[in-house]
């Protein structure tokens, strides 16, 4: 079993309460998507407001979905200043690992454990969507936007994680939540714009997602040069 | 010939400078005893020597490999921290499993070798200290190396396993160079052939540890009888007979003579610390 998969197993043993969350939400992000089948087509007529809710309102649950995913692979990032705080990423070190190798592995496992999340709430969503007859250029709408920016998103919070973890001089992880909000930045405009360019929601949320992945990898990539070997001991 | 070389080499952490212009090469395989007194720089050293901390200046090359550059050279190394660094959630046998699935190795010879199979299955954070400290020790046993870094492995131990350990150290130092901080003189001289003192950061000592002069040894010997006549030079102080020895042996020697003697001893202690003597000294 290499490094990252033996992350990825500790970190669903160390608290499930994490994953009910983000199953849990990921349920709620499903209604919120097929929540317009529910509304009788005669009732009112939301076509004529300001907003386009009929094409746009389902787009909202892809930040509940992707959110979901953020919340399920968090103990990843737990995980992480637990094992500097105990001396592991010390002895990692020691092995021959170097910061990239480490942090390589505590990604891998947070976006792995983010996939998983994200393949079951998309599965999930399609077969309640059909059921409830949601239009099918909506449910894969959903799907591929939720991947992009469920992907993007928990890539760059666990990275920030890891890095403000890192560069704090008390060892507690007290700096963890700065990730958490940089992390979730990227989602607010992902949310809106869509709302005011509805016709444009996936080309502005899929650029959102891409930009935000590639803020992560370079991230990633300089992490030899901004986070010394030092800073991952206890 | 396997080569350890330290050239002029300063380390520490963020700009703070801890350990200073050290030289040291080493070519021999044995124990070689690192003493110095808490906030030395007995960890930094080895945390520079194992290739975490990058030298402000200078060099630590292992085989002429640069250590902080070399992951080959890393791998070479094994490096005991004074924390069990141990996955707590895990039990033993996975806990050591981890790290043999990470770097190789094999987890159920390190439970022979340690006695630890009849904790296999016991999660590590309900064990007591000591066995921690054994299962800790362990890791650095899944795979072989050539360089053993253990920064105070018997602290917390029991003398049983302490013994135990050191004992798989001199076994091992006949092939391998083994590094060994402590803060005590005694069991420096149980185990070391060679003595690498550190003070404030700087390389005090460097040399095989027979040829360390220190001052002499004070020790309080309890009795419940009456052994003034056998111990002639000692004085009578608060219930113990106090006297001067130049060397640990001695007190070998002066403890058997009184049991043969007769003499029902209770207590033998150590009322100066000689390293301490040593250090303030300047």
């Amino acid at each position: 079993m290499s490094f990252w998969q033996a992350t990825m197993r500790r970190s669903v043993r160390l608290s499930r309460t994490y994953f009910i969350l983000g199953v849990a939400m990921s349920i709620y992000g499903t209604i919120l998507s097929n929540i317009l089948s529910f509304i009788p087509a005669n009732y009112g007529n939301p076509a004529s407001t300001p907003i386009d809710l009929m094409n746009s309102f389902p787009v909202l649950s892809v930040a509940i979905l992707s959110l979901s995913a953020l919340l399920f692979s968090l103990p990843v990032v737990m995980l992480f200043v637990y094992d500097k705080n105990n001396g592991v990423l010390e002895y990692l070190l020691s092995t021959g690992l170097d910061q990239l190798d480490i942090f390589k592995g505590y990604v891998k496992a947070s976006l792995s454990l983010a996939t998983y999340l994200l393949i079951f709430s998309t599965i999930f969503n399609t077969v309640v969507g059909i059921y409830l007859g949601t239009s099918l250029d909506l449910l894969a709408s959903v799907a591929v936007l939720t991947f992009a920016i469920g992907i993007s998103e928990v890539f760059l919070v666990t990275i920030s994680m890891m890095a403000f973890s890192s560069l704090q001089k008390t060892p507690m992880g007290a700096n963890q939540p700065l990730g958490v909000i940089i992390g979730i930045i990227p989602m607010f405009p992902a949310l809106i714009l869509p709302l005011v360019f509805p016709s444009n929601a996936i080309l502005v949320d899929i650029l959102i997602a891409v930009a935000t992945l590639l803020v992560s990898l370079a991230l990633l990539l300089s992490i030899k040069r901004l986070i010394l070997r030092e800073k991952l001991l206890p | 010939m396997q080569k350890l070389e330290l050239q002029e080499v300063s380390a520490g952490y963020g700009v703070e400078e801890v350990i200073h212009r050290i030289n040291l090469t080493i070519t021999e395989p044995s124990i070689y005893v690192v003493l110095g007194p808490n906030g030395a720089g007995k960890t930094t050293l080895f945390r520079t020597i194992c290739g975490i901390l990058k030298p402000f200046s200078g060099q630590t090359k292992f085989d002429d490999s640069d250590l902080f550059n070399s992951k080959d050279a890393r791998r070479r190394i094994a490096y005991l921290s004074h924390l069990n660094a141990l996955p707590e959630e895990m039990t033993v046998f996975n806990a050591l499993k981890y790290y043999a699935d990470i770097e190789g190795g094999d987890v159920e010879h390190v439970l022979d070798l340690l006695s630890l199979s009849e904790l296999r299955d016991r999660k590590f954070s309900s064990l007591s200290q000591g066995q921690k400290k054994r299962v800790s020790v362990g890791k650095i046993f899944l795979r072989e190396r050539d360089l053993y870094l253990l920064d105070e492995p018997t602290s917390n131990v029991d003398p049983k396993i302490s013994k135990e350990i050191r004992d798989m150290l001199i076994k091992l130092s006949k092939d391998k160079f083994v590094l060994y901080s402590s803060h005590n003189l005694y069991e420096a001289r149980e185990i070391g052939t060679y003595l690498i003192l550190i003070k404030n950061g700087e390389l005090k000592f460097f040399d095989k540890l027979e040829n360390l002069k220190t001052r002499q040894y004070r020790i309080g010997i309890k009795t419940l009888n009456d052994v003034s006549k056998l111990l002639p030079e000692s004085k009578f102080e608060n219930g113990y007979y106090v006297m001067k020895v130049d060397s640990p042996r001695e007190v070998a020697k002066i403890v058997n003579n009184l049991v043969q003697a007769g003499a029902e001893l209770v207590e033998l202690r150590e009322l100066d610390n000689p390293l301490q003597e040593f250090f303030e000294e300047e």
